[in-house]
């Protein structure tokens, strides 16, 4: 019967998948109110659907927000539409869904992955951010802008402003992963 | 207190008019053809024209102009940063001089095309947005990635992943606030203690949200199966997309405005 050719797990993926896009919006507009720079909790969304969907349907999870943001709607920290492109932090949105399948990738390799292994995974997840982040930034800046940047200029704004927020994204999302893992029926 | 900021999702203004009536595939090529277009051509001239063609379009839309300047606000702060960097930054005829920091002519006229053209390109593709609803959008965006199914993109998946994702962000953004509410009427305390308790003090948010999205889900999951939803093959539509003369009319205008756009382009390059 024709009915029962997609199984049931595959309907629950597509689904998880959305739900994940939607809460990863959610996330962007959830601020820590830390002093100096207020934190958002899109990083700690995007590392968990890698964790918790691993690395495929963690990384479409990702991409779908990005569709979402870029035919207009305004998901993202810094408003939506395709013109979202030449924004500065628009490398990092790209390297969410990277680093979402990277981190997947850490996580996944053991059945029930450890603490660390967990915790790996945010930092491999997080390198990958910053890598696509900074190229972004530093392409847009030479060829778009015209004002190429150094690489320590480069650095203190791309990645070192960012790491303290970034780091407790992955600390706290080891214990969150942790208590989730068994509660998701994700057939890969 | 409320930690999520209020974000209009799905800004969407229901109108009659030409533009809400055209085909979303219609619009969406536009949009993308004519965001092509905005970064490829260059001068100062072809800017002046998109921004003639604006307001004609947004008054054929009947949509509330403030509604589309809107879409502006978000990247003001960076239109703002690199008029300055366009502004000093450009080697040119001096018009005037602050301390170390010269003004030029070709860095004025610089720093208005280049503001110019991110502007356009927000507010067309806000138009996009402010006249087609979510659920046109992501019909249009699958029938126009169909194509790619034959190299195995999965264009209806897509498709279907973006109406469930528009469809729960608003419950999804009640729900994470009821949950921030309970856990505060328990006793939670987010604003106090030091880096690492206050980042602590979400996990008990967090980890009823996700909860309830697996629970979701699989509810999700057993109502669509048990309506007979099995993948994009031989689904039918309530509402098909059609593709009739008001679109071919639209098509013909907007690629004659964009020859016309291009011959000035080269006139003054």
């Amino acid at each position: 019967m024709s009915v029962f050719k997609v199984s049931s797990s595959k309907t629950r993926n597509l689904i998880y998948c959305s739900l994940f896009a939607g809460l990863i919006t959610v996330g962007a507009f959830i601020r820590i109110p830390l002093p100096f720079i207020p934190i958002t909790l899109q990083f700690l969304f995007t590392n968990l659907a890698g964790l918790l969907l691993g690395p495929i349907l963690g990384a479409t999870a990702v991409s779908v927000y990005i569709i979402i943001g870029l035919i207009g709607l305004p998901v993202f920290t810094v408003g939506g539409g395709l013109g979202s492109v030449l924004q500065p932090t628009f490398g990092y949105i790209i390297g969410f869904a990277c680093g979402a399948w990277v981190g997947g990738h850490v996580a996944h390799r053991k059945e029930s992955p450890s603490n660390k292994r967990l915790f790996m995974a945010g930092i491999s997840n997080l390198a990958v951010l910053y890598l696509f982040g900074t190229v972004w930034y530093y392409f847009l800046a030479k060829y778009y802008l015209g004002t190429p940047k150094g690489i320590w200029t480069l650095f203190v704004f791309c990645v070192a402003v960012f790491i303290p927020g970034n780091l407790l994204s992955c600390i706290l999302s080891v214990p969150i992963a942790k208590r989730l893992l068994p509660l998701i029926k994700v057939n890969k | 207190m409320s930690f999520i900021s209020h974000i209009a999702i799905g800004q969407y203004i229901p109108a009659e008019s030409y533009i809400h009536r055209l085909d979303p595939r219609c619009k969406i090529l536009i949009t993308i053809i004519l965001m092509i277009e905005i970064f490829m051509f260059k001068t100062f001239y072809s800017m002046l024209l998109w921004g003639i063609f604006l307001p004609i379009i947004i008054h054929y839309s009947r949509v509330p102009i403030l509604a589309v300047l809107r879409s502006v606000k978000p990247i003001v702060i960076f239109i703002i940063f690199t008029s300055f960097i366009h502004l000093f930054g450009t080697t040119g005829r001096v018009l005037f001089a602050i301390g170390p920091l010269s003004v030029t002519a070709e860095g004025c006229v610089h720093a208005v095309t280049m503001s110019l053209r991110l502007i356009y390109l927000v507010l067309y593709a806000g138009i996009l947005t402010l006249t087609t609803s979510p659920s046109k959008l992501s019909d249009g965006i699958e029938s126009l990635m169909t194509p790619f199914k034959t190299i195995g993109f999965p264009a209806h998946e897509v498709a279907m992943m973006i109406t469930i994702a528009l469809r729960f962000i608003p419950t999804l953004f009640e729900e994470t606030n009821r949950i921030i509410k309970s856990q505060m009427s328990r006793g939670a305390n987010f604003n106090t203690g030091g880096l690492m308790e206050r980042a602590k003090a979400y996990i008990p948010v967090l980890i009823p949200m996700f909860a309830l999205v697996f629970m979701r889900a699989d509810t999700l999951a057993t109502a669509m199966e048990s309506r007979c939803y099995r993948g994009g093959v031989g689904r039918t539509r309530m509402h098909p997309l059609t593709w009739s003369i008001r679109e071919n009319i639209a098509m013909l205008f907007f690629l004659l405005l964009s020859v016309f756009v291009y011959f000035v382009d080269r006139k003054f390059v």
